[in-house]
């Protein structure tokens, strides 16, 4: 339902994305990775019309985000940025019920679409029991679950996401993946999301973007794509990719660059990949 | 389940459906009594002293032999505290949520600055009398436009607005003792009390011409008071639910300091009222951001008991509202800081 077309976006002097073309399929779990820099949170940003780009369009559902009226863009598309300012003082109600604001208007705050869509985004996003509290008195994992719930009151078919478990610990990072999984199969959902855990990009994605230097690498299910050779081109890593012992997936292990960790191991010889010596990558 | 976080009701009023918090209306009805209260108050007191219920006698039309005290003296410049207090109430709450600052006031974005060296070359430069406050009003709009201009290379974001406001606002100020030391000492002094800011000698004229403002700015106000709400969010957030921030922002920071010179280029600097009153008024509602109309309402009460207290502290000296504005505002704020702390932080 997402794709860029020639798409082209930079800061200033720097161009991050050059002519990229990219489809990202509907009722799927989307996940983005590549190293710090390679312009994927640009990319996003630039798909939730948070950046203007320089060059080509991205389309929703085939027509151009920049000619459909901000207010109309927000009912279909909801957006989690990367690390949201918290307001002093709003409670969390409150803050879920802004994720109506696209179907408001000063003369119409309030109806009972509105309501059915907040009590349902707090439920799924399970902060009901949070509702009266300051948002900024909760604890990290409660906030984004906050910010998560705002965005599923937009009521949208789709949702990006922006590292969305960044400054988390490793249960709520697993939480917060494991709502979106839900919103996706339950809800049917279209969700991208910006990851930096390949690990966790592979078991939870349907469809896997790799990008390097602002172009995509690889893009498809990653138990196609994700291989030893794909996280050397892109993160310029050397590793093993085994299947993860819970869900099958592709799990990426790296291999021991320096023998004084190893120290009796033999773990590093015996998984190194097969393949004669891999070419140098540059950091 | 009702989705509508508490302390709020959904008021219908034909096809309109607006969302009323509680809060806000309790406030703003104690605010209004007590207005009413000092109003009265500031009718009553004075030489001569007229009793309240003669007051009300006299406001109410039934006649009475302090007619022309009341009406003719004191109720002008009584209607005129009020509403300067009321439009600086709200541009300070305009300005300070724009400037995500509840430092920010109109002095600190050059509104002020501009309208007191408008008004000091005018003083100093043998201008007729009428012809004060159109110089002040222009000098505000002209400050108000070179700081919107410098803002908006950023999208108007707030660390930028309020720099820009302050770089516009020390190099007018310098400008004005410029000239105000290079002028006649008597000319001089006029002008440093114009700076002040004061109600003296100001009556209906005044009192219309900035009734007239905020009937003009009515609608947009109603428009503001919503859009306020949005301005929690940052942007990227803000773009998210579909808000346009920065033309969210340029509309709320133009209404306010289109407000801030209306009155400036009136009465002068009396304008701490714009950054204590909304300040007051969001502690008071116990709210993320001051409320509109309780800004204006704090405001106009700050101003009438201000100018009240100045007539008769020192009677029969009078001093400036803008000074008694300052000594009453501040001490309360740091109050409310200091009891606050813990639950509005």
């Amino acid at each position: 339902m997402l794709s860029t077309r020639d798409l082209s976006v930079g800061y200033d002097d720097r161009t991050v994305l050059d002519g990229l073309d990219l489809d990202l399929p509907a009722d799927a779990f989307t996940v983005i990775v590549g190293p710090n820099a390679c312009g994927k949170s640009t990319l996003l940003r630039t798909m939730a019309r948070l950046l203007t780009p320089r060059r080509g369009t991205v389309l929703l559902d085939g027509t151009a985000i920049r000619d459909l009226p901000t207010r109309a863009v927000a009912r279909r598309l909801g957006v989690l940025p990367q690390s949201p300012l918290v307001p002093e003082g709003v409670t969390v109600a409150d803050l879920v019920g802004r994720g109506r604001q696209p179907y408001q208007r000063w003369w119409r705050q309030w109806s009972p679409s509105d309501e059915v869509a907040v009590a349902e985004a707090m439920e799924l996003a399970d902060v009901q029991e949070l509702a009266e509290r300051p948002v900024d008195t909760l604890s990290g994992g409660q906030r984004q679950r906050v910010w998560i719930a705002m965005t599923l009151a937009q009521d949208t078919e789709a949702l990006l996401l922006d590292e969305p478990t960044t400054f988390l610990d490793l249960a709520h990072q697993v939480e917060v993946l494991d709502l979106l999984h839900r919103l996706r199969t339950e809800r049917g959902r279209t969700v991208v999301a910006v990851l930096h855990d390949l690990n966790q990009a592979a078991r939870y994605a349907d469809h896997l973007v790799a990008m390097r230097a602002g172009a995509v690498v690889a893009a498809g299910p990653p138990r196609q794509i994700l291989t030893v050779d794909l996280v050397r081109e892109v993160f310029g890593l050397d590793c093993v990719v085994v299947p993860c012992p819970v869900t099958g997936a592709p799990l990426v292990v790296p291999t021991l660059r320096t023998s004084s960790v190893t120290k009796g191991s033999s773990c590093a010889a015996e998984f190194s990949p097969s393949s004669p010596s891999p070419p140098s990558v540059p950091a | 389940m009702t989705a509508l976080p508490v302390g709020r009701t959904l008021v219908r009023l034909g096809p309109a459906r607006l969302v009323v918090r509680h809060r806000p209306l309790l406030v703003g009805g104690v605010l209004v009594v007590l207005l009413a209260a000092a109003v009265v108050l500031s009718l009553s007191l004075g030489t001569p002293y007229v009793a309240p219920v003669d007051v009300l006698r006299s406001v109410s039309g039934a006649g009475t032999r302090y007619d022309l005290v009341v009406l003719d003296l004191r109720l002008p410049r009584v209607v005129l505290a009020a509403l300067v207090g009321a439009v600086f109430g709200i541009a300070g709450t305009l300005i300070q949520s724009v400037a995500r600052n509840p430092l920010a006031s109109p002095d600190v974005v050059g509104v002020t600055q501009g309208a007191g060296l408008a008004a000091t070359v005018a003083l100093t430069s043998g201008a007729a009398a009428p012809l004060i406050a159109p110089a002040a009003l222009a000098g505000g709009l002209a400050a108000t436009v070179v700081v919107l201009l410098l803002g908006l290379r950023h999208g108007l974001a707030a660390q930028r607005f309020v720099l820009a406001g302050v770089a516009v606002a020390v190099a007018l100020r310098a400008l004005t003792e410029v000239v105000m030391l290079s002028a006649d000492p008597i000319d001089g002094l006029r002008a440093q009390l114009w700076l002040v800011g004061t109600l003296a000698g100001k009556g209906w004229r005044e009192a219309a011409y900035l009734g007239m403002t905020l009937l003009v700015l009515l609608p947009v106000l109603l428009w503001a008071g919503w859009a306020l709400n949005g301005s929690a969010l940052d942007d990227d957030t803000a773009r998210g639910v579909g808000l346009r921030p920065v033309a969210r922002r340029v509309g709320l920071a133009t209404t306010g300091v289109l407000a801030a010179a209306m009155v400036t280029a009136q009465v002068g600097a009396v304008d701490f009222v714009a950054l204590v009153a909304p300040q007051v008024a969001r502690r008071l509602v116990r709210a993320e951001r001051p409320p509109l109309v309780c800004a204006a309402l704090v405001g106009a009460l700050l101003v009438v008991l201000a100018d009240l207290a100045g007539r008769r502290l020192f009677a029969p000296t009078q001093l400036p509202a803008g000074v008694l504005t300052a000594a009453l505002g501040g001490p309360y704020l740091i109050y409310l800081l200091l009891r606050g702390r813990r639950k509005v932080s």
